[in-house]
């Protein structure tokens, strides 16, 4: 149990030393950092988000044909020199189509994730920091919430609310926040009988105050990791919505609604649906390196 | 089952009962506050057959009352008639429907399972060496490819792969009815969980295999398998049970979709082919049995939980 | 070491008695491994048997019971069960025999109710009951050694006299040769008829326990003796721990290992490390100096 000060002084003295974690936590930050780099996988998993974002970025001002332009040659042709991965069934370009999806998959993972991790962060930290009803209504939501499949909620927002990609964010929101409110909850319930907490407190630090500068920085590095494993799975996600036909609507060249689109002619024209998928899976793959390479740099002690 | 396992469980489905019932009663509310319904953007042709329409199924009635009468319906276990198929009743069909799915996702959990633990103990045992960087890269990998993927490569190693290899003698039909028909897309849906199955059991492998107890077994001059399967594994899955509740969660998501790729009759193709259809009433119904199934199911994982470790009792 | 003998190894922490005894069944954990030496049992080398060979002597030749019976028994197995298994694994009893033999094991290391509490899992039984049900597993296959890691060290001190008691009596009535590991000279006092004196994994001196207990030669022996409390003790010694640590494995000082820590080292220990040579009937002793040839004085120093 922490001991409670007496004094104003003593407060004001255990308090430096919880304030003394913010130039501790700078160091701390440049020690995991230095461990990631060290990690072979985390480093391949950064390039290759690297060259997604880059080919996103470069998407929003150049393909090498317009994603939505049809029949540019003929429709199901394999991949040749002029179109490296081959033509669709409406005969457009497979590889800016797979550019133009990097765009959307990394808007949508990103934008998911963020948003669940604003939601989850602050009714974690409610929860966690006010216990009795709040705690109840909060925790009572998560656990009904996690009683039906996600991808239901999300599908039938997505009929109430439309598809745009806003939308689609905020579909994949309302149940991504889960699993970040359950894990700041947790942490938020250690972290208020910290010493340094209770110091803040005792010299009537507001309650705000005390959530921002105090508990929030101390769990900054588990909200990290899991804000990162986030992303993959907003982005798979998003391609089960499109795979479903109710992802981010057409024209519009989600890699989802490209297999989806492809699975039609599976056998006779594979790699209409191996395009999108090989993207797909290794955007995905690099973010878990990411996120396993995080989760062991901040705690060493989790390594496996 | 001892006394206390016996009343936990009865606790244990009442609130299944209420969370289905608070699930249900959300999305109930929530699909009538929308405007129109299936029946409103087809049927407009004639004004008096719409009404008729209407109060067939009590869409004229204000939504408390209709509600009310819904409740009424659900305390019989009765789901409504599909607004689409005039006539259909829906707990008869989901009933149906819900065994496909169970039958494809329990295959799918014993695949996971099954691959999982398999990858998980190798790896343990040979800690360090090819085996274990092997298992654990294609762990990463394993379930960083979403389950559409694995169906899809699935798909073209046995329907493509099959076919050419046979010469044109074997052709793997993709669909649902026939035995041979289940093991692609519960390997489909299965794979992803099974790598992070794989994962799990290779971490608590090798805490148990460093335990005393597994000494003991040694120095009684136990054969390597009987240490391994019986002392060490039979306590390293005690941690493994404790994923096998959101793993049924993840199965049953992905299901929604597996289903629909291979057009497999269950609730997840139902699901998709009614909200496009805008047929709520089974889309309520399909909400109020997936609560039901994934509350049973970790129901289920809970009770498992006594009988691997004799430590635990409810 | 001969049937029904009684022998004990004392020592400090780290100083090589659980790797002895682990090696006795070549069970050292990785990525230690035997790199040399023999290990003789009824002129076999343990050393050099093939698995199946050991898989059928250990357990059933030599069995072991280890130090912390809270973590030694499989806690998801029944009690009963567990001794059963020991059995199994070996061709000694058939099925039948194993079954029945149960129950009067655990009878036969004093189990109340045994019937019952064969059927229990192990977080049902105390301390003291797990150690017993750990040397009544030890004893299913009548093995002709029992190696006993720090049997007691783990349990409050009247069930310590129990256990104790209990090998003593399993001993006399069963001719089970007994190897007892304990740091505890009290322990080894109490059972043992003869006694090794370990130090950085050699053995510095060894003897008939009172002979060297009464007069011991090597420093270490006689400090380690020192070093603990004697209910018997007549003249008012104080106790007097030894300074320092035993070495770090990978820094092993050269000459007699123990000499950083000897108050009676000469010149040459720092050298040359001194053989394990006979200094009395049965005795022996790994000393440069002896203990006979120090001063009174000098030893005076000390108290």
């Amino acid at each position: 149990m922490a001991t409670v000060p007496t004094t104003i002084e003593a407060a004001e003295e255990l308090l430096e030393t919880g304030a003394a974690d913010l130039p501790e936590h700078v160091t701390l930050w440049q020690d995991a950092w230095a461990r990631l780099r060290q990690n072979r996988m985390a480093v391949i998993g950064l390039v290759i988000i690297g060259v997604f974002l880059v080919t996103a970025l470069l998407s929003l001002v150049w393909t090498p044909y317009p994603t939505w332009r049809q029949a540019l040659g003929p429709t199901y042709q394999t991949p040749s020199l002029i179109h490296p991965m081959g033509l669709d069934d409406y005969g457009r370009d497979i590889l800016s189509r797979v550019m133009g999806g990097a765009a959307i998959a990394l808007t949508v993972g990103v934008g998911a994730s963020l948003v669940a991790s604003m939601i989850g962060i602050a009714l974690g930290m409610l929860a966690g920091f006010y216990r009795g009803k709040i705690d109840v209504i909060i925790s009572t939501l998560i656990n009904i919430s996690y009683g039906v499949p996600d991808l239901l909620i999300a599908l039938i927002l997505v009929v109430l609310i439309g598809r745009g990609v806003g939308n689609i964010i905020l579909a994949i929101s309302i149940t991504a926040w889960l699993g970040m409110a359950r894990l700041v909850r947790g942490q938020t319930l250690s972290l208020r009988e910290r010493e340094f907490v209770e110091a803040a407190r005792s010299i009537g630090t507001p309650n705000l105050k005390i959530l921002t500068r105090h508990i929030l920085p101390n769990a900054l590095g588990p909200i990290v990791v899991q804000a990162t494993y986030l992303v993959p799975a907003a982005i798979i996600f998003e391609a089960f919505l499109s795979l479903l036909g109710l992802g981010v609507p057409p024209p519009a060249p989600s890699w989802g609604r490209m297999a989806s689109e492809g699975y039609k002619a599976l056998q006779l024209a594979p790699h209409i649906v191996l395009a999108p998928c090989a993207a797909l899976s290794l955007t995905v793959l690099a973010f878990n390196w990411v996120g396993d390479g995080l989760r062991d740099a901040i705690d060493p002690r989790m390594r496996r | 089952m001892s006394r206390g396992t016996l009343v936990y469980a009865a606790q244990r489905l009442i609130l299944i009962t209420l969370t289905a019932l608070v699930v249900s009663s959300i999305v109930f509310i929530g699909v009538h506050q929308l405007p129109g319904n299936a029946l409103a953007s087809e049927r407009r042709n004639n004004p008096a057959s719409e009404a008729a329409l209407l109060h067939h199924y009590h869409l004229d009635l204000p939504w408390p009352q209709q509600y009310l009468l819904w409740l009424q319906g659900l305390s019989h276990g009765d789901l409504g008639e599909s607004l689409v198929n005039f006539g259909t009743q829906i707990t008869p069909l989901l009933l149906r429907e819900s065994q496909t799915s169970i039958t494809l996702g329990l295959a799918a959990v014993l695949i996971t399972v099954g691959v999982g633990m398999t990858l998980g103990v190798l790896a343990a045992i040979r800690q360090n060496t090819w085996v274990d960087y092997v298992a654990s890269t294609s762990a990463v990998i394993g379930y960083s490819v979403p389950s559409f993927v694995w169906a899809f490569l699935l798909i073209l190693l046995t329907v493509s792969g099959f076919y050419a290899w046979s010469g044109g003698q074997i052709y793997e039909d993709i669909g649902w009815g026939k035995p041979e028909q289940i093991p692609v897309p519960a390997l489909a849906l299965g794979l992803p969980y099974a790598a992070i199955v794989a994962r799990l059991t290779r971490a608590s492998m090798l805490e148990v295999i460093r335990q005393d107890y597994v000494r003991t077994a040694w120095a009684k001059g136990l054969k390597a398998r009987v240490v391994i399967l019986r002392h060490a594994l039979r306590n390293a899955l005690i941690p493994v049970v404790s994923i096998l509740g959101p793993l049924v969660t993840g199965i049953i998501t992905g299901s929604v979709v597996i289903e629909f790729l291979f057009g497999i009759p269950g609730l997840g193709k139902e699901f998709v082919s009614s909200i496009l259809a805008r047929d709520y009433n089974i889309v309520i119904g399909v909400f109020t049995f997936y609560a039901a199934l994934v509350g049973l199911a970790n129901l289920i994982v809970d009770l498992l939980y006594p009988v691997l470790d004799p430590r635990i009792r409810y | 070491m001969n049937p029904g003998e009684t022998l004990g190894i004392v020592g400090e922490s780290g100083s090589g008695k659980s790797i002895t005894a682990l090696s006795i069944l070549n069970l050292v954990p990785e990525p230690g491994k035997i790199s040399g030496g023999q290990i003789l049992f009824k002129n076999r080398d343990v050393v050099s048997m093939t698995s199946d060979e050991l898989l059928d002597y250990r357990g059933a030749d030599v069995a072991m019971i280890f130090q912390d019976p809270m973590t030694s028994l499989n806690p998801v197995l029944r009690v009963g069960f567990q001794i059963e298994e020991a059995m199994q694994a070996h061709k000694r009893f058939d099925t039948q025999q194993a079954k029945a033999r149960v129950i009067p094991l655990l009878e036969r290391v004093r189990i109340p109710s045994p019937g019952q509490r064969a059927r229990d899992f192990p977080h049902q039984f105390s301390g003291g009951m797990r150690q017993r049900a750990m040397i009544a597993m030890g004893l299913a296959n009548e093995p002709a050694l029992l190696i006993a890691d720090e049997p007691t060290t783990a349990l409050d001190v009247t069930v310590q006299a129990q256990i104790l008691e209990l090998l003593k009596e399993l001993n006399r009535e069963l001719g089970t040769a007994i190897i007892l590991i304990s740091h505890n000279v009290a322990v080894i006092a109490s059972l043992c008829t003869r006694v090794i004196v370990m130090y950085s994994g050699r053995v510095v001196e060894s003897g008939p326990t009172r002979q060297v207990f009464d007069h011991p030669e090597h420093p270490y022996t006689w400090a380690l003796l020192r070093s603990v409390p004697r209910v018997d003790e007549r003249r008012h010694e104080r106790l007097v721990s030894i300074e320092g640590l035993p070495p770090d494995l990978s820094r092993m000082p050269t000459g007699c290992k123990f000499h950083p820590r000897c108050q009676f080292k000469v010149e040459r220990c720092s050298r040359d490390e001194p053989p394990l040579e006979g200094v009395a009937p049965n005795q022996d002793a790994r000393c440069w100096v002896l203990m006979r040839n120090t001063t009174a004085e000098a030893r005076a120093r000390l108290r």
